[in-house]
């Protein structure tokens, strides 16, 4: 496609990288028909394509952002599902990150907005802080009736008090600051991250994970000073913190990679993985020493279930007779391209897997989205968990703690695969499951 | 760039008078006026051209769209009917003075009829959504053009859209059983149904393939076929065009019509292999795709006829899918074709001629000529079983002297698709892009015909003018 | 009438129909006069048959396409193509043995009536093949649509346009038809004794079977008995016919017998007692014998048997189905209380008709097509005059006044 920067404007690194991604762009279409928004609000406006060119408008003008474009760009999932469908092979997810940049610091958003934002920013990424808040969350859920009508503000913050998980939130017994010794021969020595608002959200995550690979053969260490990704205020457009989160991650591993060794960087929130994967074109214009050990990190990551079918995987227990719907996370089957691994490792641990229709579109919940646009949001929900439900599962799998949150309370349990796998290798029975079949050591 | 005809200044004038009209009738998000917010909405699948509308209206039923259509019409504002936007002619390409009427929200599904092998949906449908919607039960919806994926129903029916199965199946034109047509002055009209051959002139027909000019379609009976028990692809190499050609004619001529027959050239099979990895040739001058359908046993019977053809053409390579997957690998490449030029050129011109299939090799030396004149590089994909030609003619939309290469090469590939028997389009339309090279194929007489009958829909050419008809006719008309 | 015009080429149509559109004489237009008793009759003061401009003017077995003079008797161009091997796709009929005139149908009429035969529901209608036309409007000028290749979408389709206009719109000079090759074999499956509600579904089943079905036929047992190759079945039968390949016409015959046991008690038809039955479908020969009016109905399948019921039960109607139930052949007394409950069941049926065939005073009062709603009804009328001003040729044909 036609772009018009200046050589000027081209100096600037972060427009050079948005005008190579423009350019690849031939404006064909095909992304409009597998984006969840414009599916839903049939609007080029709210399609990958109409925000391309909103985007393309925006940096080519070099005026600040508009409430418009704003808007628009705001309503993107970041699902990257047009990533998957473009035959030329735009790199959406840079653009739409290099505009979310460029918004937050040039358009002033209306004041509840910038809160709300400034808050997530402020509480998701930390644990302790999320933790507090969610336990203020359940106080305040038998208030939601009374959040007023129908403003925006009104909407998300019933949005927020909805996803706070109902039960108790236990404490992970394992994913502090540590290294797990491997059972048996050590294979492998991973970093696991333990990340951020899935320790607080579903602590059994990390637990099972570092159980199934533990027992597998695989050291696995919490590296001290690895923290959130840094994708949550990455696609909130917050550049600094984002990059603070990253770097903060990069020494954190690096120590480990140039200390014991790493084999890989184990992630179980597909989410994040997507953005640690990108961490090399993230310090790509740093300096040459960052930027190497950036790519080195980058290089290593894998999502749990690419780094278990490499290892290889094997159940202990009889099959639970359980058929599982997988939920294709975003994060995992565009951001990362990894659509097989977690069906082929359910299938091998004895579950009975269902695809539902429509698996390419997101279910909603997108990092922060489900709060920041839970109309949008919701309707994603219904819509999956409709399709989810004319599979006739027993439960739902997913690898991205968003997901889970998002689908839980449709009435169907809603379980992360790294939990399913564990059960069915020795692992306790995931909450709201049946009690596990006997381990026969046989099989 | 593309003339067109100078805006209404009245219209102009009456701008907000005309958005203050259409937000009466529309839903607040339905009525797109802001500046920023109508740029994306200048262009379509030929971004080349570009001018944003003074509006975009999004109706969300046919009663809506009568309703607009209707206070356009009064208001002597030209209409743009626009579907997914993924037109390669320039179809969808807005006026600074005319309304888009997006049919994007019409996208349900409204009834499937497997008895009677049909099925109804809204314009704004995506082709394959009709297809997912009766897959299930072994089902399909025939034409299937390359942006299968993304392209809607009522823009299939406005250009009359093929793709690479339409030898065996038909193009939309025939695969369709009813229409629910708004006229421009906001008349809804019934044409068709669930029967076969409506008595009476032919308004399917007609208005298939009319490309907006004469009604916006809101709802589109569709049949639907049973499909095969399986089909499998093959990959046949060859050291020459004229070779590929020739294996071509032979195919047909032993009687097998397979249900595809597809014709990439070496450019095109390298843009497609580093976009699909199907395993396509590299060391190949043509490559055919041939598909067949049936039992195991059929497919292995034609197959075996078709393999015996092609060892009589010297291939390079034969080979034959061996799963689904290879199949489903075979065709991403050819589907994703023109995407995947995309990554080895910025732009390219898609050029959508049809010749007489015994032609194709000459036509291809001489497009390779002027290939080599205008210092253009060109990727040929060719639907060779009936002779339509796309030639992918690379260009860099920031080099303005490039561009203006491209639209010439794009035109002498036209008129030598004339010149040798053929036609300008064979399925994407003449939209914008042809619409100056209608008389290289039609004589006055042809296209003043053609315009009587645009005067007998629209007679004050409201609706996607400045489409299809040399610029000239057009202004005489509005004169 | 003075005596008919008859050019021997496409200039002397030209010439005849700028003189006319000058003197405003309305023509009535034919070939050899083999559908002038179809629909209304035409108020001409002369007639222009286009029989003289006949002859093969391109074929390209290869390439698929062959071009005819309008005037070229059809059966001369079957035989070319089945000299090499090929056929025309949609399988027009030779209705001679029902309209009653034993002149031979010519290209042109065929296209301007958009008659096809069985295979029209796999294959499409002759309006679907036919790839350019060359044509002369009501004022004499030669126009053009289409040309001589398979996929042409540059301008309005005229073709289709022209196809089935009878000769109101243009007098059709020169036609170009897609054809294929002709299947090697061709085997029918029957159900015979069955009633035409299980019949119809049975159709459909088979139709909507993987199996490549060609043609879907019903015949109550009064029809059957009129057609040899299936009067010894003894009963109604509904007939599923497969074209292709040797093998897979074996194997598909077996596959959908099996898938049709479930409907009653199955027969194999082999090669050649098959294309004796589906000739007699296409040309209606089962209503050959009956006096009266003849209807074509065209509904949605599933609503043909009762549709079938309605007529029988207002006239005693003869009738049977092709198209898999998509197309009922009636016949019944020439009376305006028959032709009301034809017109009735086929709008129950969510259909259309057309009366075939009936006296001149039943042709010139009733509806022998649908009316078309106002709006469209405008455009009908507008249409006809962009290519026909005067209303010179074969005025009132399908429409009073059109």
């Amino acid at each position: 496609m036609q772009t018009s920067f200046t050589a000027e404007q081209l100096r600037d690194p972060a427009i050079a990288a948005s005008n190579q991604v423009l350019r690849t762009c031939v404006h064909c279409g095909f992304c409009t028909a597998t984006c969840p928004t414009f599916v839903l609000l049939g609007d080029e406006l709210d399609s990958p394509r109409g925000r391309i060119y909103l985007i393309k408008d925006m940096l080519e003008s070099g005026r600040p952002a508009t409430g418009d474009v704003a808007r628009h760009v705001d309503r993107c999932l970041s699902c990257l599902s047009c990533m998957t469908t473009c035959p030329s092979g735009v790199h959406y997810m840079h653009l739409v990150d290099h505009a979310r940049t460029v918004i937050e610091e040039t358009f002033r958003r209306p004041w509840h907005d910038r809160m709300l934002r400034a808050l997530l920013a402020a509480v998701l990424p930390y644990p302790g802080r999320m933790r507090a808040a969610l336990a203020a969350a359940r106080l305040g859920r038998p208030f939601a009736a009374l959040v007023p009508g129908s403003t925006t503000l009104g909407r998300r913050l019933r949005a927020m008090l909805a996803l706070a998980p109902r039960g108790q939130m236990p404490r992970s017994t394992l994913d502090g600051v540590r290294t797990h010794p491997a059972e048996g021969t050590r294979r492998a020595r991973v970093a696991l991250l333990a990340g951020c608002a899935q320790r607080v959200l579903d602590p059994g995550i990390n637990d099972a994970t570092i159980r199934l690979l533990t027992r597998l053969g695989v050291e696995v260490v919490v590296a001290r000073g690895a923290g959130c990704c840094g994708a949550l205020t990455h696609h909130m457009g917050r550049h600094a913190p984002a990059m603070a989160s990253a770097r903060a991650n990069i020494d954190a591993w690096t120590r480990e990679i140039e200390g014991d060794g790493l084999d890989a960087i184990v992630v179980n929130t597909s989410g994040c993985g997507t953005t640690l994967k990108d961490y090399g074109f993230m310090f790509r214009t740093g300096e040459a020493a960052l930027r190497e050990r950036a790519e080195r990190v980058a290089s290593l990551v894998a999502d749990i279930s690419e780094f278990l079918v490499r290892i290889g995987y094997a159940p202990t227990r009889e099959p639970p007779g359980l058929t599982v719907a997988y939920h294709a996370a975003c994060s995992l089957q565009h951001g990362q391209r990894v659509t097989e691994a977690p069906k082929l490792l359910l299938r091998k641990a004895g579950f009975r897997v269902v695809e539902p229709a429509e698996g390419h579109l997101c279910c909603g919940s997108a990092g922060t989205y489900n709060l920041l646009q839970p109309e949008i949001a919701t309707r994603l929900r219904d819509r999956k968990l409709q399709n989810i439900r004319t599979t006739a599962p027993d439960l739902i799998a997913a690898g991205n703690i968003g997901c889970l949150t998002q689908l839980a309370g449709g009435g169907l349990p809603t379980v992360h695969t790294v939990a399913l796998l564990d059960w069915m290798a020795g692992g306790p029975a995931p909450a709201g499951l049946k009690p596990a079949p006997p381990a026969t050591g046989t099989r | 760039m593309i003339a067109q005809p100078a805006p209404k200044q009245e219209v102009l004038a009456r701008r907000d008078a005309i958005v203050a009209g259409l937000r009466r009738l529309l839903p607040e998000s339905g009525v797109i006026a802001e500046p920023i917010r109508l740029r994306p909405y200048e262009t379509d699948g030929l971004a080349a051209y570009r001018q944003p509308p003074l509006a975009v209206a999004l109706p969300e039923t046919t009663e809506q769209v009568a309703a607009v259509l209707r206070f356009l019409h009064e208001e002597g504002v030209r209409i743009i009917p626009r579907g997914a936007g993924t037109s390669l002619s320039g179809g969808a390409l807005p006026m600074a003075d005319a309304v888009v009427v997006g049919l994007m929200r019409l996208n349900r599904i409204l009834a499937i009829d497997y008895a009677d092998r049909c099925a109804t949906v809204q314009a704004g449908v995506t082709n394959i959504g009709i297809t997912q919607a009766v897959q299930g039960t072994g089902f399909f919806y025939a034409p299937d053009p390359s942006s299968q994926l993304a392209c809607m129903i009522g823009g299939n029916v406005g250009m009359n859209s093929g793709g690479a199965h339409c030898l065996r199946y038909g193009v939309t034109a025939n695969n369709l059983l009813g229409l629910k047509i708004v006229t421009v002055s906001g008349e809804i009209i019934d044409i068709g149904g669930a029967h076969l051959d409506a008595a009476g002139y032919d308004w399917l027909g007609l208005l298939t393939g009319s490309e907006g000019q004469l009604a916006v379609v809101t709802e589109v009976t569709v049949r639907i076929l049973r499909g095969p028990e399986g089909a499998r692809a093959m990959l046949a190499a060859f050291r020459a065009n004229e070779v590929a050609g020739a294996c071509v004619d032979a195919i047909i001529s032993s009687g097998i019509i397979p249900v595809a027959l597809e014709f990439m050239d070496r450019p095109a099979i390298h843009a497609c292999e580093a976009f699909a990895h199907a395993g396509y040739p590299l060391d190949a001058e043509a490559m055919l795709i041939i598909e067949v359908e049936g039992s195991p046993a059929e497919q292995d019977f034609l197959l075996s006829r078709i393999r015996e053809i092609c060892e009589r053409h010297d291939p390079i390579s034969l080979k034959v899918s061996q799963s689904a997957e290879e199949s489903a690998a075979i065709w991403k490449g050819r589907k994703g074709a023109f995407g995947a030029v995309g990554r080895i050129s910025p732009d390219y011109l898609c050029m959508d001629g049809t010749i007489p299939t015994g032609r194709l090799p000459e036509v291809l030396r001489r497009i390779g000529e002027m290939s080599e004149r205008y210092g253009l590089k060109v990727a040929n994909i060719f639907h060779a079983g009936d002779g339509n030609l796309h030639p992918l003619i690379m260009f860099d939309a920031n080099d303005p002297d490039s561009f203006a290469r491209a639209e010439r090469f794009g035109a002498d590939v036209l008129r030598l698709c004339v010149e040798v028997g053929g036609c300008l389009t064979g399925e994407h339309g003449v939209g914008v892009e042809k619409r100056d090279l209608m008389d290289a194929q039609f004589t006055p007489t042809d296209l003043a015909q053609q315009r009587r009958i645009k005067d007998a829909f629209d007679p004050l050419w409201l609706l996607n003018p400045s489409k299809v008809f040399p610029l000239v006719e057009t202004l005489k008309q509005a004169a | 009438m003075s005596e008919a015009l008859a050019p021997a080429d496409e200039e002397g149509v030209v010439t005849a129909l700028a003189e006319a559109y000058d003197a405003g004489v309305p023509l009535e237009i034919s070939g050899r006069g083999s559908k002038r008793g179809m629909l209304r009759p035409v108020q001409a003061a002369r007639g222009l048959s286009v029989a003289g401009h006949a002859g093969i003017t391109l074929y390209s077995p290869q390439e698929l396409v062959i071009a005819a003079k309008a005037g070229t008797r059809l059966d001369e161009i079957e035989a070319a193509v089945a000299a090499h091997g090929q056929h025309l796709i949609a399988e027009p009929p030779d209705l001679s043995g029902v309209l009653g005139v034993r002149a031979p149908q010519t290209l042109g009429g065929v296209v301007a009536a958009n008659l096809s035969g069985p295979r029209r529901i796999a294959g499409g209608a002759t309006r679907d093949h036919v790839l350019g036309v060359r044509a002369v409007n009501g004022r004499g000028e030669l126009i053009r649509s289409g040309g001589r290749v398979l996929k042409n979408v540059t301008g309005l389709d005229l073709c289709k346009l022209l196809s089935g206009s009878h000769g109101t719109l243009a007098v059709l000079t020169e036609i170009t038809l897609k054809v294929l090759p002709a299947p090697e074999r061709c085997g029918t499956v029957t159900l015979t004794g069955i009633d035409p509600t299980k019949g119809v579904a049975a159709l459909s089943a088979a139709l909507g079977s993987p199996y490549g079905v060609s043609a879907a036929a019903y015949l109550p047992a009064g029809a059957a008995a009129r057609v040899p190759a299936l009067a010894w079945l003894g009963a109604a039968v509904a007939l599923v016919r497969v074209e292709d390949f040797a093998p897979s016409v074996a194997y598909r015959t077996e596959k959908l017998r099996q898938e049709l046991a479930r409907f009653g008690r199955t027969e194999l038809l082999d090669d050649g007692a098959s294309r004796n039955a589906w000739r007699a479908v296409r040309d209606a020969l089962p209503l050959r014998g009956e006096e009266g009016a003849i209807w074509r109905v065209s509904v949605r399948p599933s609503a043909a048997p009762a549709a079938a019921a309605a007529v029988v039960g207002a006239f005693g109607a003869r009738w049977f189905m092709d198209w898999g139930g998509g197309l009922i052949w009636i016949a019944g007394p020439p009376s305006e209380a028959a032709h009301d409950a034809v017109v009735a069941a086929a709008r129950a049926g969510g259909g259309t008709w057309m009366l075939l065939r009936a006296p001149d005073g039943l042709r010139a009062a009733a509806s022998v097509i649908p009316q078309e709603p106002p709006a469209l009804a405008r455009i009908t009328s507008a249409v006809k005059a962009a290519f026909d001003p005067k209303g010179i040729l074969n005025p009132g044909r399908m429409y009073p006044g059109v």
